[in-house]
């Protein structure tokens, strides 16, 4: 008998890459995330061989979240052929074995940089959302400390100002993306950038959301059927991007989150931004069969989840 | 090439990383060598920043990434990632150093004596020109163009022999202080056990922060931005102008102790550097204090100005660039330079959110305009 015999054959890099003790530490910190909805937990955050800032963050939970027999999506900007998409797919999949997929419903695992795809998610499914800022008070108040207290305090006066402030000068809620939500009554979020076209679909979902951020070393969860609220006031409503009158030039598709193409004439093509929805749809106009899921957003623009929003199209709807 | 290519950004990808093998040439285990031969600061520095004391990973790494220091660092650290803790090193003081080189800026002389060691502080910064065609030096041995050299910076010609070996140890300076009732007196014996101690690689950091977690973060922060934070507080925006009380470079013996005899062995030496500096009435009392840092690797610049912030970072009206958590979280290098890279990464959709909030006020400014030049006055 020799000790080679007895040694576990040689491996260069564990399952998932990090390891067991990395993992185990980001596993109990997602359930903490989860325990406690929009709560930002820290956690070490090791680095990885991608640059940080690059979805590191989402990229940690990834791989301590996928076994051999999950299914991976990776999306950049709602595309699945982005180049940092491809990069950290191909090393997901190098690192746990996943298969790859570029349909949100086919996929168990789908981690994204700045969108939530246009098809409703279901339960047992995870979105892993990239954050650069976990911190939605950090305009009102960079100092982390104090950020933290004033979490604590759920004190966050300073952000309805903000909004009240925003009324006075411009007439309008002026928030892009990430704008900030109230998770289950309790705790104010970033929902990561993703446009508010998206936000509402975090709201009472099937599925899991997981948000991390990796440079800044806290990830937070909404987990499902959780209530998500963007801040508003009862005269003055949330509203997300217009997307009338705009029609993807290559599906024909309307009334879903478009990507603008300047032209060199000055004007702008429009594009579904959920390339992995257009590929589809394409697949259909082809007269191939495709199984298409439900959308958040039907052919009119109306949200799945009637009276949430309460208003469309920059105009606020009559209830 | 596209941005985000319609189709095919896989592709793309990895012929841009080709295209980057194929414009810098290969790189081979002699490059490699060469690098940790002829390089010992740089790989120290990287070694440092990369917080993984291997010498020979960290010049693949530099190989690897073209010199980029910011990518050789990230390329240690995520490979330190990989690696598990087997165990913590027994506690080394100043006075168990294998010391290179030792001096204060405090005293004409200290106990021990100046010792300075091998440096370029008291050289001639001259292009040694004539190396390019081979006429120069290139190695201490050779004694001829040594003094062909030295002829032109006017230093004496050879490298010469001690009559007797200097020690290999020396006292710390601030012990003299602690004798003087000028410091507090150390504790007996260490007060913490190193597997109790918190650990910045695996805890995240909160503030205020242990001290563990300070110290531990200057000696992995970016020399870089280290010196300039640093350098903003001795010009003029903090503590100006403390004093150096001890620089120390040399070996530090990584001590461990047997897990089954108890036996304390030594698994090797990793060369080490260290500051401390001294500032008088520190707080408007009269007392000194002291502000310290330490990082693997041979790194003067970086130690010296760690510690004139960690003394900073103490003072209760510390100028907002030199509190804990700006000084702490901006030194970052991986953090840093990562998140500033990131930027070149698409941002269409995010863009595209504030681009329409942007024309919706746009446009209703417009509205409002029109409306007004056409209302009847």
């Amino acid at each position: 008998m020799k000790l080679a015999e007895l040694a576990a054959p040689r491996q260069d890099y564990s399952y998932g890459f990090l390891d067991a003790f990395a993992k185990r530490e980001l596993r109990r910190r997602m359930l903490k995330a989860i325990a406690i909805p929009g709560y930002q937990v820290t956690y070490a955050s090791r680095e990885l061989p991608i640059a940080r800032g690059w979805g590191t963050g989402g990229l940690q939970v990834t791989l301590s979240l996928a076994g051999p027999d999950d299914v991976l999506k990776v999306i950049d900007q709602g595309a699945d052929d982005s180049v940092n998409a491809a990069n950290l797919r191909r090393f997901i999949a190098r690192m746990t074995g996943v298969a790859t997929t570029t349909d949100a419903c086919r996929a168990t695992i789908i981690q994204s940089r700045h969108r939530v795809p246009e098809e409703r998610l279901r339960e047992r499914q995870a979105l892993v959302l990239q954050v650069p800022d976990p911190e939605p008070l950090r305009h009102v108040e960079p100092n982390m400390s104090r950020a933290r207290e004033m979490h604590a305090d759920a004190d966050y006066a300073l952000m309805w100002l903000s909004l009240y402030e925003q009324l006075v000068r411009f007439k309008q809620f002026i928030g892009g993306a990430s704008y900030p939500v109230m998770v289950h009554q309790r705790y104010l979020m970033s929902p990561s950038p993703i446009p508010r076209w998206d936000t509402p679909t975090l709201h009472q979902a099937p599925h899991l959301t997981l948000l991390s951020a990796g440079r800044e070393k806290r990830l937070y969860a909404v987990p499902p059927y959780t209530d998500v609220y963007p801040i508003e006031f009862a005269d003055v409503h949330f509203r997300v991007e217009s997307q009338a009158d705009r029609v993807c030039a290559n599906t024909g598709a309307a009334h879903k989150y478009m990507d603008e193409v300047p032209q060199p004439d000055g004007t702008s093509l429009f594009r579904l931004s959920d390339t992995g929805y257009a590929e589809k749809l394409i697949k259909r106009l082809r007269g191939e069969t495709v199984k298409i899921g439900p959308t958040y957003y039907d052919s009119n623009g109306e949200f799945y989840k009637p009276g949430y929003l309460k208003s469309r199209d920059g105009q606020d709807i009559e209830l | 090439m596209a941005y985000v290519a319609a189709r095919g950004g896989e592709q793309a990808t990895r012929q841009a990383t080709l295209l980057y093998h194929a414009l810098n040439g290969p790189i081979t285990a002699a490059t490699v060598r060469a690098i940790e031969q002829s390089l010992p600061y740089l790989v120290d520095r990287v070694m440092g920043e990369g917080s993984l004391y291997a010498p020979e990973l960290t010049a693949l790494a530099i190989a690897q990434a073209g010199g980029d220091l910011y990518e050789a660092v990230l390329l240690l650290r995520a490979y330190r990632s990989t690696q598990p803790r087997l165990a913590y090193a027994e506690t080394i003081a100043q006075e168990q150093m294998l010391t290179t080189r030792r001096i204060s800026a405090a005293f004409k002389d200290i106990p021990g004596g100046q010792m300075l060691g091998p440096t370029l502080d008291y050289s001639h910064r001259l292009l040694r020109l004539d190396v390019l065609d081979d006429r120069g030096a290139t190695g201490a041995t050779d004694a001829a163009a040594q003094s062909h050299n030295s002829r032109e910076t006017g230093t004496d010609a050879e490298l010469v022999q001690a009559d007797e070996p200097a020690p290999a140890t020396y006292p710390p300076v601030a012990a003299w202080h602690r004798l003087n009732g000028l410091l507090d007196p150390l504790p007996e014996r260490d007060p913490v056990d190193p597997a109790e101690l918190p650990d910045v690689t695996r805890d995240p950091i909160s503030f205020p922060a242990p001290r563990a977690h300070r110290l531990q973060s200057l000696a992995r922060a970016d020399t870089g931005g280290v010196l300039s934070l640093g350098y903003a507080s001795m010009r003029g925006y903090g503590l100006i102008h403390p004093t150096v009380n001890e620089v120390r470079l040399g070996y530090a013996d990584v001590n461990l102790r047997h897990p089954i005899t108890g036996v304390v062995f030594s698994a090797g030496r990793v060369r080490v550097s260290q500051a401390e500096v001294v500032n008088t009435f520190a707080e408007g009392q009269a007392k000194l204090a002291l502000g310290f840092t330490a990082t693997l690797g041979w790194n003067e610049v970086k130690t010296i100005a760690g510690s004139m912030l960690d003394l900073e970072m103490d003072s209760p009206d510390a100028h907002p660039a030199h509190t804990e958590e700006f000084v702490l979280y901006h030194t970052e290098p991986v953090e840093a330079s990562g998140f500033c890279i990131h930027y070149k990464l698409p941002h269409y959709v995010t863009f595209s959110s504030s681009l329409e909030a942007l024309r919706r006020v746009l446009d209703e400014q417009k509205a409002e305009a029109s409306e007004q030049q056409g209302a009847p006055s």
